[in-house]
């Protein structure tokens, strides 16, 4: 029995109504059938197309075309870009709303690109902020993280997530001493600041819907910089107890919002690391492989009945 | 032939409709609750996360299960006994395979799937091993060998069959390029040959799914029609398969390469031309005209595609510029589209909207417009031409849009 034979069954029980029906079998027989997905993906393949172009362009041209024509034209773009934004643009509302045009979202995405693409070309013409390219970088991320609250926008909220996290980054290269322990105790600074920001706006009320990119990102940051603390030669005792308390939190959060990808999460992550310390100074290829059968094995049967106990019936 | 029966499949298919629709607000929850019910089905399935990660432990397990055999009961096997127990370990996957799915009822559980999966790996290394390791390099086509990309194939064939796994017809898609090889020397011969097959396998399916319209078959044989449209296109556009797909560096190097037309016989070459700017209007048009998502979006691709590769295939030079006025030429398109299908009554023309009826397209479109951002924008932004070698720009950090970058 087809859907189309199910909806004539549940019309004749009155369990839909006509209008119901007849709305419901056109979309499963795709009348009318939606493009909107289609001309989206256009939308942003063309935005980055053109970004790229006009990138690589300016970056192979700037000495015959001079400053003063590159930077006209990229202002030029720019400001049209946020003019358009700001002028379309409804009032501020702390809720999720929706764009005011079909191709707002691009316009915004268009603009914060071409904002990066003339600031590192000023920096890099002009050295405006002597070789300090973090501060670029800071300045980028909060104008991006105003631009993603003021007009709700995924696309650029994740530019300035990633934007921090290069600030980040960047001011820990200029440090001398022992790199990955300077990055790693960063990573851990860059989650806390962002997950507690995400928390605070969320429990607000501020664009609460963003809260889960946050969410994903600050798992993943921390899991990556606990994970370099566990394969350390010395020392990895409290990383490794940072990595199951992460792996717990993880997983108690997943399983009562029942969110799986935080299961997942802490399964691979918590894995990952746990095998790396067994495995430790273990040379013998025998035993490798039974712990690999074994444990692969445990964990097999304790997902499958996480899935059962807390998944969705078929 | 099938392992799920049909009403399994269209029960769950129609679940995962009622959820779609009571999430737009077509139905009530009362409404949904109470069709709900009459959705049950006796399969067992999960989420997708859940399915990524029994699938990984699953082909770790059975990986350090066949290396654990390996190390205890054979120490120092020769090729053949390795070669024989590899197949004997695709028969056991396969086994178990099927065995989860008739006995445990799973669908698309992760489980099932990495068992399949194994079990075609198994068949193809141990064949490999036990029939032609070993054997001397020669200079002449062995087509004895190709039994291995053959098997390969039509094994992922017959798991797709069986199981409904698109994936594995996209596997069987992938060992026919390896094919020709060894066969033959000459490329043109090896390129009409990919071609001729997935051409092959095209009517096959294209016969096939006019019976499937509107049932729970529909969308894997639109998914398998489409891939096979890729395949064709790809294997008939010289310029894109002259690539070494496992080059480091390979958005500059496609970017850059040209192939000499010497290669290739002229008639064949020019043939090919004229092939990659009739194919995209072909698949555009059976696309539009079977309202068929996944045969749009490779005709879509395949124009693009085109549209760049046009410039190597006459030998002329590539310019900086050439990426924007693509992106100039897209956003046009799509803006056109859709102001035209909007300017239509009700939003609709000749049966298209661009409205959004469907919650999973909000939800694709969340979950890309978090994973791209997150991608360097600076990644997208080719090497500059080694014209002005004074100036480059570059090494971005991420998020930055190369902000951070170097001229």
């Amino acid at each position: 029995m087809n859907i189309l034979t199910r909806l004539e069954q549940w019309k004749e029980q009155n369990k839909i109504s006509p209008e119901q029906h007849a709305h419901l079998a056109g979309l499963s027989r795709r009348e009318p059938f939606s493009v909107f997905l289609e001309l989206n993906v256009l939308l942003y393949a063309g935005v980055l197309a053109f970004v790229a172009g006009l990138g690589w362009t300016v970056s192979t041209w700037s000495k015959q075309l001079g400053d003063v024509l590159v930077l006209t034209i990229l202002s030029a773009i720019l400001a049209a870009c946020f003019w358009y934004c700001f002028s379309r643009v409804s009032a501020w509302s702390p809720a999720e709303t929706s764009e005011p045009s079909p191709i707002f979202d691009y316009v915004l995405y268009l603009g914060s690109l071409i904002w990066s693409l003339e600031l590192a070309y000023l920096e890099n013409r002009f050295h405006l902020l002597s070789g300090r390219l973090d501060f670029d970088l800071l300045a980028t991320a909060v104008l991006f993280f105003f631009l993603a609250y003021r007009f709700d926008n995924r696309f650029v909220l994740s530019l300035g997530l990633s934007s921090l996290a290069g600030w980040f980054g960047l001011t820990i290269s200029r440090w001398s001493g022992p790199q990955d322990a300077a990055y790693r105790q960063y990573a851990i600074l860059y989650c806390l600041l962002v997950g507690v920001a995400g928390a605070i706006l969320q429990r607000r009320g501020v664009k609460p819907h963003f809260f889960g990119t946050y969410l994903n990102v600050v798992v993943n940051v921390l899991f990556w910089a606990l994970l370099s603390g566990v394969f350390n030669r010395e020392g990895y005792g409290l990383w490794f107890l940072a990595l199951l308390i992460a792996c717990a939190a993880s997983l108690a959060w997943g399983l009562r919002r029942r969110q799986f990808a935080f299961v997942a999460y802490a399964s691979v992550y918590g894995y990952v690391g746990v095998s790396s310390m067994f495995l430790r100074g273990v040379s013998d290829g025998t035993a490798v492989l039974g712990y690999f059968v074994v444990t692969g094995v445990a964990m097999l049967v304790l997902l499958v009945q996480i899935g059962r106990r807390f998944g969705r019936p078929a | 032939m099938r392992l799920y029966s049909a009403s399994s499949e269209e029960t769950l298919r129609a679940r995962k409709l009622l959820t779609d629709w009571a999430g737009e607000g077509y139905l009530t929850k009362a409404q949904y609750q109470l069709l709900e019910q009459e959705t049950v089905s006796e399969l067992r399935t999960t989420n997708i996360f859940l399915r990524l990660v029994l699938f990984l432990f699953t082909v770790l397990i059975v990986g350090a299960a066949a290396g654990l055999f390996f190390v205890v009961f054979l120490s120092r096997p020769s090729e053949q006994t390795a070669g024989v127990f590899s197949l004997i370990f695709a028969a056991v996957c396969y086994a178990a395979a099927e065995v989860a799915v008739s006995q445990a009822r799973l669908y698309r559980y992760g489980i099932e799937e990495a068992l399949a999966v194994c079990s075609v790996g198994f068949l193809c290394a141990g064949m490999q091993i036990a029939l032609f390791s070993g054997s001397p390099y020669s200079a002449k086509t062995d087509a004895a060998q190709s039994l291995v990309p053959a098997a390969g194939a039509v094994f992922s064939l017959w798991i797709w069959r069986r199981f409904g796994f698109t994936y594995a017809f996209f596997a069987a898609m992938i060992f026919v390029p390896f094919l020709p090889g060894y066969w033959t020397f000459s490329h043109s011969a090896q390129h009409l040959i990919v071609a001729v097959f997935y051409a092959t396998g095209l009517a096959g399916v294209a016969a096939v799914r006019a019976r499937h319209r509107s049932d729970y078959l529909e969308e894997d044989y639109s998914l398998v029609e489409a891939m096979l449209w890729l395949g064709i296109y790809l294997a008939i556009n010289l310029q894109l398969s002259s690539l070494s797909l496992l080059s480091f560096n390979l958005p500059v190097q496609w970017w850059r390469v040209t192939r000499a037309t010497s290669e290739f016989a002229r008639p064949f070459y020019w043939g090919t031309w004229v092939l990659i700017w009739c194919l995209p209007p072909i698949v555009l048009a059976r696309g539009f005209r079977q309202k068929d998502r996944f045969v749009i979006a490779v005709g879509a691709i395949a124009a693009i595609l085109t549209l760049v590769c046009n410039k190597p295939y006459l030998g002329w030079p590539r310019h900086t510029w050439d990426p924007i006025l693509l992106g100039i030429l897209l956003t046009a398109v799509a803006i056109f589209i859709r102001r035209w299908l909007a300017h239509h009554p009700g939003g609709i023309r000749h049966g298209f909207t661009a409205a959004r009826l469907s919650g999973k397209d909000k939800h694709w479109m969340n979950v890309g417009s978090n994973v791209v951002g997150l991608v360097s924008p600076q990644s997208i932004t080719p090497e500059p031409q080694t014209s002005n070698p004074g100036v480059h720009f570059g090494g971005g950090h991420s998020g930055g849009g190369g902000a951070s970058s170097d001229f």
